[in-house]
């Protein structure tokens, strides 16, 4: 038997969160849904006018998103804390961040990538004009990855916890507001006939940073909440 | 003093451990050493502090004193290298319930090494789960899903095994078949900690009990 | 690594703490409240009302000299999360325990205090295009999940680093909120550049009050934090033979 390489841990970690998350399906869907009646709630609760909803829409589609990033992010990494999985995370000889990186990555595919291919239908219901569409679904794109590994900290930091739903919004909203508002300026600048690019480009930094950053800080969390 | 770390110092050393809990010392000064082809059974009341000994040892617990050495080596300084060594199987199994027996293994095995599925075909039916590699682990039962998890004995090539309550929900075949895998592991060289009350059947077995008064 | 930092391990004993600030603690007192007085004074009394905005500018003495000093907690609770984790010195932790709630009461104390005199001169107590307001009411959730994280585990020794960490990643974000909430609001005023003329608005009268009062925050600040401290040094070492001694010679 011969030792295996980073690269190889990397896609087994990434395999096998994708095969949990299609075989619980349901624990998936459910933040999706919650977000998808999050946002029709808006034009009950303020106006349903188009010149109205128009100027909120960006901003009730990334409010929507953060909410439902804070509900699926939650169950994280909590089976794997449960069930001892974590351990043997923390025991291999491959680099925890990149471990990390790996489930920050498939937690994305399964639960960030839907919101972003829904989000041009929810902007329509919304009357945003067709001109914010592309800003949109491009600051999402650089901006729900961001939520998610800056959130996974959180996550991580709370992991030992029984019921740490309402800590992990006080914790990890704050903390994401930076995205939510270059994702809504973004949004409105191309409204405006500006050009967003600006403001993409500082969202596309804070990808970059979080990147590199945040699954450090994660594997730090993760060996901390676990050494009790 | 000169010490070669690779021959003249044991492949596992423990130096004046202690071990506090939010006030109330666990253990105190405690030292030991395990050399290849030992088996350490640690035994010890409940709350003696046998699993938090396992996971200090296995450096999954950072809340103690005194110096732990891999072939002589502090364990801070080589600890990647020590966990390519090490098979833990906590009293969490790492056992994922929505997975099968192969997706489970497939993956614990393979964070650290070049495991094929045959391999891990052919380990589960010498653990007696053959007939259930496809099934979800949520539908096995608590001692075949301690089989699981010990399959990763014959699939891993790891010198130290930290088993922590290996038999507590396994059948009289599941204990005389880990008693067999620890003898064949130890009679191979490898060293084993094991936290049971179980009365082991291996010959030349090293006992540590905690909780006793000094 | 023990010859190296031997000295931070001194500085970080619990008793050498206590012992050097109990000698420290009288001339703290006096100092801040020399200083306070002074401040209060000078602003109550001595400052000119601003001709636009009257009276309620004496607010602003306090108040600027408060929203400094909340600013510091971060860092300091960032460069007390670096000591605990680096070099799991107990005493950085019972520092940055304590300096949480107090940054709380700070940024709140400067948020009402800045809504107060937005109250006059903006006429409008809450002004969501005031960066400053804005990111300070950011902060002082941040502070809150800080306090929060603690209360939830019950290890101390885990949750003493994982605020810790929570801090660290908290002092960058402050930043990051602050600048992109700047950005977010352009309109908003910038700060004001202090004045050396003689009766202008920002005039020598008015920011050699706020600096008096800035140090006796200070001096405030770094007062309540130790006195916590050392509040915490004898609950965590009630058993240790030195604060039995202390408790006994004391009765």
């Amino acid at each position: 038997m011969s030792r295996v390489s980073a690269a190889a841990a990397f896609c087994a970690t990434l395999k096998r969160d994708l095969l949990i998350s299609i075989k619980r399906r349901n624990e998936v869907l459910n933040p999706f849904m919650f977000f998808l009646i999050v946002v029709s709630l808006f034009p009950l609760g303020i106006s349903p006018e188009g010149a109205m909803l128009r100027q909120i829409a960006a901003g009730v589609i990334w409010i929507a998103v953060l909410l439902a990033s804070m509900l699926s992010m939650d169950s994280l990494y909590r089976s794997d804390y449960e069930d001892g999985s974590l351990e043997q995370l923390l025991l291999s000889s491959q680099p925890l961040y990149l471990l990390v990186f790996a489930k920050n990555i498939a937690h994305w595919l399964v639960s960030g990538l839907p919101v972003i291919v829904v989000s041009p239908l929810l902007a329509y219901m919304l009357s945003l004009p067709a001109a914010g569409y592309p800003a949109l679904v491009l600051s999402l794109l650089l901006g729900v990855p961001v939520v998610g590994m800056v959130g996974s900290i959180a996550v991580a930091l709370t992991v030992g916890l029984g019921s740490r739903g309402l800590i992990l919004a006080v914790i990890a909203v704050p903390m994401s507001v930076p995205v939510l508002i270059f994702g809504t300026l973004a949004v409105q600048n191309s409204l405006a006939g500006a050009s967003p690019v600006g403001y993409l480009a500082l969202l596309g930094a804070m990808l970059a940073a979080a990147a590199s950053l945040a699954p450090v800080a994660t594997a730090a969390a993760l060996r901390i909440a676990l050494h009790g | 003093m000169i010490e070669n770390p690779q021959h003249s110092s044991p492949l596992f050393e423990v130096r004046e451990l202690s071990c506090e809990r939010e006030g109330h010392v666990l253990f105190r000064k405690l030292g030991f050493s395990l050399d290849r082809g030992e088996i350490l059974q640690v035994r010890g009341s409940n709350g003696a502090g046998k699993t938090s000994l396992l996971r200090i040892v296995c450096g999954l617990d950072g809340s103690h004193q005194g110096e732990l050495r891999w072939q002589g080596v502090p364990l801070a300084s080589c600890i990647d290298d020590f966990h390519s060594e090490l098979l833990y199987i906590g009293h969490r199994l790492g056992v994922n319930q929505a997975l099968t027996p192969l997706e489970n293994l497939r993956w614990s095995c393979r964070l650290h090494d070049r495991v094929g599925d045959g391999e891990i075909r052919d380990a589960l039916a010498e653990l007696g789960l053959a007939s259930h590699e496809n099934l979800p682990c949520r539908s096995l039962s608590a001692g075949q899903q301690q089989r699981v998890s010990l399959a990763r004995l014959l699939l891993r090539d790891a010198p130290l095994w930290a088993l922590d309550e290996p038999f507590a929900s396994l059948d009289a075949a599941g204990i005389a078949l880990l008693e067999k895998l620890l003898l064949r592991h130890s009679r191979s060289g490898g060293a084993a900690m094991v936290t049971t009350h179980h009365v082991l059947g291996i010959p030349c077995l090293r006992v540590l009990t905690l909780g006793l008064p000094q | 690594m023990a010859g190296r930092w031997q000295w931070l391990h001194r500085l970080g004993s619990p008793r050498w703490f206590y012992a050097t600030t109990t000698r420290w603690l009288p001339w703290l007192a006096g100092a801040m409240a020399l200083l306070l007085a002074v401040g209060t004074v000078w602003a109550l009394l001595y400052l000119p009302p601003d001709y636009q905005q009257g009276d309620t500018s004496r607010i602003l003495v306090v108040h600027v000299a408060v929203a400094g000093a909340s600013l510091s907690f971060f860092p300091l609770m960032a460069v007390a999360g670096t000591v605990t984790l680096v070099w799991r010195i107990k005493l950085a932790d019972m520092v940055a325990k304590n300096a949480a709630p107090l940054g709380a009461w700070f940024s709140f104390l400067t948020l009402a205090t800045g809504s107060i005199w937005g109250s006059v001169s903006w006429g409008t107590w809450w002004e969501w295009t005031d960066s400053r307001l804005v990111s300070m009411l950011f902060q002082f959730f941040l502070l809150l999940g800080v306090i929060s994280l603690r209360a939830a585990l019950d290890n101390s020794a885990t949750a003493a680093r994982a605020c810790a960490l929570l801090s660290i990643v908290g002092c960058i974000n402050v930043v990051v909120i602050k600048y992109s909430v700047q950005w977010w609001n352009t309109l908003h005023q910038p700060p004001s550049p202090i004045s050396m003329q003689v009766g202008s608005p920002n005039g020598p009268e008015f920011w050699v009050a706020t600096a008096i009062m800035a140090v006796a925050v200070y001096l405030f600040l770094a007062l309540s934090l130790i006195l916590a401290t050392r509040n915490e040094i004898l609950e965590r070492e009630s058993k240790a033979q030195w604060v039995r001694e202390l408790a006994l010679g004391a009765t």
